[in-house]
């Protein structure tokens, strides 16, 4: 569990600090561009590696909002099922959702190794494209092992479930 | 036939309360390996990240950021509290206050939810006191929240202008005038329901006092300066209004109203990553859906039907409104509008409907999703914030859920409600 902690830190820290510097960043090059001349010519890579920034964020949020209960699903005709067929279908969940996400892992890889060979590059920060595809590999990868955490009862994603804001 | 199986797969995964990812991914992978096998499968990967990388679409993170800030400080307090001082004598009294502070803070904030638990635990006290009953306040409350998601800004509006391609600002000047009839029509049920309950108003406040608070509130009154002032002067993208109302509430908050700490700050900006990925992991997969849709010509399909139905426009949107009332029902409100728009805009275009005035009957009713049982997104969020059953929420809704449809009939049947807003700014 020590390991699992450590993870959740690193997630949180990732998913704050990113954030952080989207905002910042952004701002700045509004700011920037209210100035004008070549003060805002400078800051046009901001917005791509706004956008970048935004897409690692967001999928490496998708472990940590499963284990929180926070994914959006409709459970009010789930709750209605006997303790046993109740059971059954969490664990249907897990399943499914593990293999769904080593799924889009796997392809992501491919994804990742495919646009790496293309040499394809950012158009202003000149980034290879490819790893950008790592977001959701990365981040499904981090779902995959919370379904999986799940699964094996390692974890308790439901007790704590609420509404999606 | 294996379309058919396809969406008994979808509605299974539905009910058995699978994560909308999965009800939206795993029946967009199935068409494909059916349909579409040939195709390389990484597709799927470059659609899902499609799905969400367009700079217009960071306008919703930093409205999710703002919206938290705004709600933990004292932003949204006193927003309420210069609607309070200026509505609270009316005869209605606190009802309107909860309108009126529904409506302020939806200026600032674009979502439902968010205004729900930002206003919620405010208001609830104070019109038990006055006098109203519990399942109506509890159904005032939640049914507000809706404004929120017309007035500007609105995130519903900049999604469904992402996939349509229609003017941001456009959207959010119809969404004004639409707003603000939703929340007439809501202050009128208020006003019926406090004439046959007695209700108690609260005293007037003198002009001295209401001075008072508007000049104590004046940095929250900024920020609606900030967003619609820097849209509409042309200063500023939805985008870029966005990023600034994040820091002008951060530091409001932080170093003016001296209201949140640091460490509460990495707990906004924590839980607003998270509220950020929940919403854009079905953003993802709706690109993937609506990919397919596309692919399958479902669009084409629906206007040669009404073609050779021979129907028009009216008895189209009657379909659309049907539609979304049903989906919205069971399903959360923004994969609904995933789901329904990529076939259904197209064929609004083709029978001649404004893409701003479609924006709007989508808008509204997708805030109606947000209140309709048995999945309603604001009333999850009213039951968590104020700790009430949702059943007891959802006995007072029931009312509301009538003033909204009569509200849906004028605006999809009188284009001109949402459209003399824009065309006054923007001509044409």
């Amino acid at each position: 569990m020590l390991a699992l902690n450590a993870l959740r830190l690193v997630e949180r820290s990732f998913i704050v600090f990113t954030f952080l510097a989207m905002v910042t960043l952004y701002f700045a090059s509004v700011v920037a561009r209210e100035i004008g001349g070549d003060v805002a010519t400078s800051f046009a890579w901001i917005e791509e590696a706004v956008r970048m920034l935004n897409l690692f964020m967001v999928f490496f949020g998708l472990g940590l909002a499963l284990e929180r209960g926070r994914h959006v699903g409709i459970r009010n005709l789930r709750a209605k099922l006997p303790p046993a067929a109740l059971a059954m279908a969490l664990k249907l969940t897990d399943v499914v959702g593990l293999l769904f996400s080593v799924y889009i892992v796997w392809l992501g890889i491919e994804m990742v190794q495919f646009v790496m060979n293309s040499g394809q590059r950012s158009p202003t920060l000149g980034i290879p494209m490819g790893l950008i595809y790592l977001a959701p590999t990365i981040g499904f990868g981090l779902l995959g092992l919370r379904y999986a955490l799940s699964l094996f009862g390692l974890i308790d994603r439901f007790s704590g479930e609420e509404a999606a804001e | 036939m294996i379309v058919a199986l396809i969406f008994i797969l979808a509605l299974l995964l539905l009910l058995f309360g699978f994560e909308m990812l999965l009800v939206l991914g795993l029946p967009a992978l199935a068409y494909k390996q059916s349909f579409y096998a040939t195709m390389p499968d990484i597709i799927v990967v470059q659609k899902i990240l499609g799905g969400i990388d367009h700079t217009t679409l960071l306008a919703i993170p930093f409205f999710i950021y703002a919206a938290n800030v705004m709600g933990s400080g004292q932003i949204a307090r006193q927003l309420v509290d210069v609607v309070k001082s200026l509505v609270g004598h009316t005869r209605g009294g606190m009802g309107h206050v909860v309108v009126g502070g529904s409506m302020a803070f939806g200026s600032v904030s674009g979502s439902a939810p968010a205004t729900v638990a930002a206003i919620a635990k405010m208001v609830y006290p104070e019109l038990r006191r006055a006098g109203y009953s519990d399942k109506f306040s509890l159904g005032l409350i939640v049914s507000s929240a809706e404004t929120a998601l017309l007035i500007p800004p609105s995130i519903t509006m900049i999604v469904y202008g992402w996939m349509t391609g229609t003017s941001i600002a456009q959207l959010f000047a119809a969404g004004l005038a639409v707003g603000l009839f939703l929340g007439l029509a809501f202050a009128i049920y208020v006003m019926i329901v406090a004439a046959r309950d007695k209700v108690e108003r609260s005293p007037r406040a003198p002009w001295s006092d209401r001075l008072v608070l508007i000049w104590q509130a004046k940095w929250a009154l900024g920020m609606p300066a900030i967003i619609l002032g820097g849209i509409y002067s042309g200063l500023l993208t939805a985008t870029e209004s966005a990023a600034a109302s994040v820091v002008y509430a951060l530091l409001v908050e932080l170093l003016v109203l001296r209201s949140l700490s640091i460490k509460d700050v990495f707990r906004i900006t924590e839980q607003s990553a998270i509220n950020t990925s929940i919403i854009f992991v079905l953003l993802a997969m709706g690109g993937l859906v609506s990919y397919f849709v596309t692919l399958a010509q479902v669009p084409n399909q629906i206007i040669n039907f009404i073609m050779a139905a021979d129907a028009g426009w009216i008895s189209f949107l009657i379909v659309v409104n049907i539609l979304f009332l049903v989906i919205g029902m069971f399903i959360d409100p923004n994969s609904a509008m995933l789901i329904l728009v990529p076939p259904l805009y197209p064929v609004a275009m083709a029978l001649g409907i404004d893409p701003v005035h479609f924006g709007m009957i989508v808008t509204l009713n997708i805030s109606l999703g947000m209140i309709t049982p048995p999945f309603g997104l604001d009333i999850f969020v009213a039951s968590s914030t104020l700790g009430k059953s949702v059943a007891t929420i959802i006995s007072g809704v029931g009312p509301f859920v009538v003033v909204n449809l009569i509200v849906l009939l004028f605006i999809t049947y009188i284009p001109q409600i949402s459209l003399f807003v824009p065309r006054l700014i923007f001509g044409g």
